[in-house]
């Protein structure tokens, strides 16, 4: 057997070699001199691999039919398309679907559960909910509620993803999308932190609606945003004592890059944000709480508030490079020359700040088609996931595998940035374990899971499905919520969770769950719908290599090396029982899949 | 595993020139021989980091409660002597440590002060920068964790480093080792069909690649062919009675790989994304991070013991920076600078190191002033505990280590 396999690859190896001696695979790139050139490329030189990069870049990558249309147009036109997108239609794309969660009374939502409790019991009611007169676990109700917030915004924030995820796939404004992303990394507040979906759906409609627009203007509405305020604790930043949280983070990450200011500027600073604060989700500034002394700030000196200190830091010629080269870096390359971040500094400063002009600058130069640039972006996770599915030519996000739980895995879940420098990007997007995750996530595109369980309708924890376990089961609260231990001594942790007799938290996080499920609307759980022996056979393939050198172009930007090219096609002459595709065109689909998961698990798979 | 000419050609070369992937592509006679070179050098001892990402706040943490300073300077925040866990007549450790106490009152636990450096840095992700790359207001693109290994183990063993997190720190990036990262066990494995692993398990050649992302794409890929294995195998047949607590850390993942027999030598595991950043609203939260820490590298040591490897590994544990002397009025704390750090193992000769710093006299953002350079903990790590004594050219400087074991290593 083995010896038949062995000769079969021989033979299926002379045939490649026969019938297409020398296959174009890899992308057309610019010369080398193009580097750094930031000079308009010529309409001469564009062509539809061209295209494919800019849709892979600007957007989440695009079908063949997308690919055709902007190979047609100049080049000019072709980005004048993706980035000045106004004109382009989305009317018929869905506002958000609200579940409807909020209840009356959770505004201001403490900070933890020990702070719900203390306000129950110092004013009587919490949340909106009254501490019951007499009686066990008089603050349970409280408890719950608390809980019930934490996971329903939880599960609505997914929600919330999945529309998004849906908006990148389908809108005909990707570049729209993408800049939401950029901002959303940018920004980077998190559900864990900011712990309510409306504030965050906000962020997001901030990033659609603005994203190209001035980057000063929106800089001054993130810094007014209750999402940000919430997620860099400004609400407790008062004269007198001022939280320099939010100014550092604004310097540091959001405009300027560490290096370019000092310690006394940024207590200046905080000093100017004093008293900006939120009520629900609006802005407020409480004048009492508000230090409109005199500031020092980056060399200039007045009565200085938020907007002011924003204004000064615009005029810092820093500001407008660190900007471009993020944008740069997320659009373009990770490896920018210090000249060339000047320059597109320039640009920026150019255009007062408005993000579209430096956008059509970047996408039109030479250097964004010249070989430094073509095929070397790692593509991020929710880049991956989005440009697959548009490849496969899905018309929607499949409900499996859950989207929010297979980016979270591959390390970018959607309103959950690691931390207020948003995610690494580049190299750091792969490690060995999560290669290999990146080929199990393909696999389950094109093999759902028959064991699947979507995470929105179970409990979050082992813990609570304990809990739920025993109370179904008849126990009473206390003997429910004992938690399981193992032999031998307990872990401090273990010991001291539930010690109050006013409330039970396990029980709470259980109810509160329970409660969450009830009420957020359920996330749709159809499977992605594929047809690749249609896909295949639409192009007329004769023989095996056609096909994989088919699937190799029309899914990577960079083709695997010969070896692997070669391995593909004897994988696929073995799984066909025969190289000659019109004897296997009745039973074509699983084979396929199972190359195209091949293809979907080689590391150049994850370059764009 | 076959090798072609190019292979053999690069093998060949100096070891300088090599990169991490050609490390990797020596083949098996160099890897055997690397493997005992990396044994002699590194004589056997294993060196587990616990980054505690955030800023932990040092002095809620190690309280000391006979200074009234302390106390003047957190009138809210502050923690009261019988709140504590008194372990002498100056400090307590935070109420939720009782692993740490114990470990202590053991003798197994080092306590280092005062650690910081010159012109520190107030923002997370710069400081900790400099403490991955034992490099303060430098460039330098590799990490301390990494350099240690292309120092000691300069032909690259695979599984030498291994890095338990969703991405990699900087600490362990180097310029010759591919350092295995992954997150969780059962998932660091490639899920295939059966027909398809002949595929998987093939090695081929990548030709000529120019690429450096894609250099770097097929370098990674190597190194998870050959770790993924060795890790599932060592997690499916962990199974310890030790509780870890409730968060557990990843520690219970390296004693697995250490119970195994993996030839790692440095772990690097991290409570990662800025935990123990506690601007507001502190003390019940930091209590909580204090008590999952301390309890679980706690159990880790009793995990060792139980292992039989109980005098081989020891667990260094630090922060980016300390946080400010003075409250907040959120009941919280900004970001300062100098802080503790900590050694436990069963080899650590347990007690107090470094000068304690003055509460009184602070810098002019209300700071500790840093009594103890971090580097001299490296330099304990690299040359008291791992041998290497020549720590000098690693660290970019000279660093006395601390006489901190049990037996000269």
């Amino acid at each position: 057997m083995r010896r038949m396999d062995s000769l079969a690859a021989i033979l299926a190896f002379a045939v490649a070699i026969a019938i297409s001696p020398a296959p174009l695979l890899a992308q057309t790139a610019g010369p080398a001199a193009w580097q750094n050139d930031l000079t308009p490329i010529g309409a001469k030189d564009w062509n539809r691999d061209f295209a494919a990069h800019l849709l892979e870049r600007a957007g989440f990558g695009g079908t063949p039919a997308e690919i055709d249309a902007l190979a047609k147009m100049t080049p000019q036109q072709a980005i004048a398309r993706i980035v000045r997108y106004e004109g382009t239609d989305v009317s018929h794309m869905p506002a958000f679907d609200e579940s409807g969660i909020r209840d009356p009374g959770l505004e201001p939502f403490p900070p933890s559960r020990p702070a719900v409790t203390d306000m129950a019991k110092k004013n009587g009611e919490a949340l909106g909910i009254k501490v019951k007169p007499t009686g066990n676990r008089r603050l349970q109700p409280i408890v719950d509620e608390f809980f019930y917030w934490l996971r329903a915004s939880v599960l609505e924030t997914n929600r919330v993803a999945y529309w998004w995820a849906n908006r990148m796939l389908t809108s005909p404004r990707p570049l729209q999308e993408k800049m939401a992303l950029f901002w959303h990394g940018h920004y980077a507040a998190n559900e864990p932190k900011v712990r309510d979906y409306r504030k965050l759906l906000a962020e997001l409609m901030l990033y659609e609606n603005h994203g190209t627009g001035n980057f000063r203007d929106l800089m001054v509405s993130m810094a007014q945003d209750p999402g940000m305020l919430t997620f860099l604790d400004a609400g407790v930043n008062v004269k007198g004592a001022p939280n320099e949280n939010f100014a550092r983070e604004i310097m540091e990450m959001f405009t300027m890059g560490v290096g370019n200011y000092t310690e006394k500027d940024i207590r200046e600073a905080a000093r100017a944000f004093t008293g900006w604060n939120y009520v629900d989700l609006k802005f407020v500034v409480n004048k009492d709480q508000h230090d409109d002394g005199v500031k020092t700030f980056l060399g200039k000196t007045g009565n200085f508030d938020g907007v002011q200190i924003i204004d000064i830091i615009m005029q810092q010629p820093v500001t407008a490079d660190y900007i471009a080269g993020k944008l740069y870096r997320f659009f373009v390359r990770d490896n920018l020359s210090p000249e060339l971040q000047k320059k597109l500094g320039a640009v920026l400063r150019d255009h007062h700040y408005e993000i579209e002009p430096l956008l059509e600058a970047m996408f039109l130069s030479r250097d964004f088609y010249s070989a430094a640039s073509v095929g070397t972006h790692i593509k991020s996770p929710v880049e991956l996931a989005i440009s697959t599915y548009k490849k496969l030519g899905l018309e929607n996000v499949p409900g499996e595998p859950d989207f929010n739980a297979a980016t979270s895995a591959l390390g970018q879940r959607l309103f959950s940035p690691p931390t207020v420098a948003g995610w690494a990007g580049g190299n750091s997007w792969i490690t060995p374990g999560l290669l290999l995750e990146r080929g199990n996530f393909a696999r389950d595109v094109l093999f759902p899971d028959i064991n699947f369980i979507a995470p929105d309708r179970v409990a979050a924890s082992e813990e609570v499905r304990r809990v739920a376990d025993r109370i179904r089961q008849g126990m009473d609260i206390t003997a429910a919520t004992i938690p399981d231990t193992k032999t031998g001594e307990m872990a401090e942790s273990n010991m001291s969770a539930d010690r109050d007799e006013d409330f039970n938290t396990r029980y709470g996080s259980f109810r509160g769950s329970q409660l969450a499920l009830e009420r957020v609307k359920p996330i749709p759980r159809d499977t992605a719908q594929l047809h690749l022996a249609k896909m295949v056979l639409a192009e007329n393939p004769q023989n095996t290599t056609q096909v994989v050198d088919y699937l190799i172009r029309r899914f990577m930007r960079v083709p695997p090396s010969d070896d692997v090219r070669h391995e593909l096609v004897t994988f696929l002459d073995h799984e066909l029982g025969t190289s000659d595709i019109s004897q296997a065109k009745t039973y074509l689909e699983e084979p396929l899949r199972l190359l195209l998961h091949l293809i979907m698990s080689q590391p150049e798979y994850q370059l764009s | 595993m076959k090798l072609n000419r190019r292979d053999i050609l690069k093998a060949g070369l100096s070891g300088l020139s090599m990169t991490a992937g050609t490390a990797l592509r020596v083949g098996v006679f160099g890897r055997a021989a690397a493997a005992l070179a990396a044994e002699a050098e590194s004589n056997g001892k294993i060196l587990v980091i616990l980054e505690l990402s955030g800023g932990n706040d040092g002095l809620n943490t190690l309280v000391p409660y006979a200074d009234d300073a302390y106390y003047k300077h957190r009138p809210k925040i502050g923690l009261p002597k019988k709140s504590l866990r008194p372990i002498d007549d100056h400090f307590g450790f935070n109420r939720g440590m009782v692993g740490f106490e114990r470990l202590y009152k053991d003798g197994k636990l080092a306590i280092v002060h005062g650690c910081g450096y010159e012109n520190p840095s107030f923002s997370h992700f710069s400081s900790m920068a400099y403490w991955h790359t034992a490099a303060p207001n430098s460039g330098e693109q590799y990490g301390w964790v990494g350099r240690l290994a292309d120092t000691i183990a300069p032909e690259a063993p695979p599984n030498f480093i291994v890095n338990i997190d969703t991405h990699q720190s900087l600490a362990v990036r180097s310029r010759r080792h591919v350092p295995v990262v992954f997150d969780d066990p059962n998932k660091f494995s490639r899920e295939s069909f059966f027909d398809e692993n002949a595929v998987f398990k093939a090695n081929p050649d990548n030709g000529k690649v120019s690429n450096p992302a894609r250099e770097f794409l097929l370098d990674t890929a190597r190194s998870a062919k050959s770790a993924s294995a060795l890790v599932q195998e060592a997690w499916s047949k962990y199974h310890s009675p030790v509780d870890y607590g409730i968060v557990g850390l990843d520690l219970p993942k390296v004693a697995a790989l250490i119970e195994a027999g993996m030839p790692t030598r440095l772990y690097y595991t991290a409570y990662s994304n800025n935990a123990f950043d506690t601007h507001v609203f502190q003390n019940d939260v930091h209590q909580r991070l204090l008590t999952y820490a301390s309890d679980s590298v706690s159990a880790f040591m009793k995990d060792l013991k139980r292992i039989g490897r109980d005098n081989d590994v020891i667990v260094m544990a630090f922060s980016e920076f300390g946080r400010r002397v003075p409250e907040n009025v959120s009941l919280g704390t900004d970001h300062g600078a100098a802080n503790l750090m900590f050694v436990a193992g069963n080899q650590v000769k347990g007690g107090h190191y470094g000068q304690i710093p003055s509460l009184a006299k602070l810098d002019e953002g209300d700071n500790l002033l840093h009594t103890t350079d971090f580097r001299r903990v490296y330099a304990t790590m690299i040359a008291g505990w791992l041998g290497h004594t020549d720590t000098r050219e690693l660290l970019n400087g000279d660093f006395q280590p601390f006489d901190m074991f049990q037996r000269k290593a």
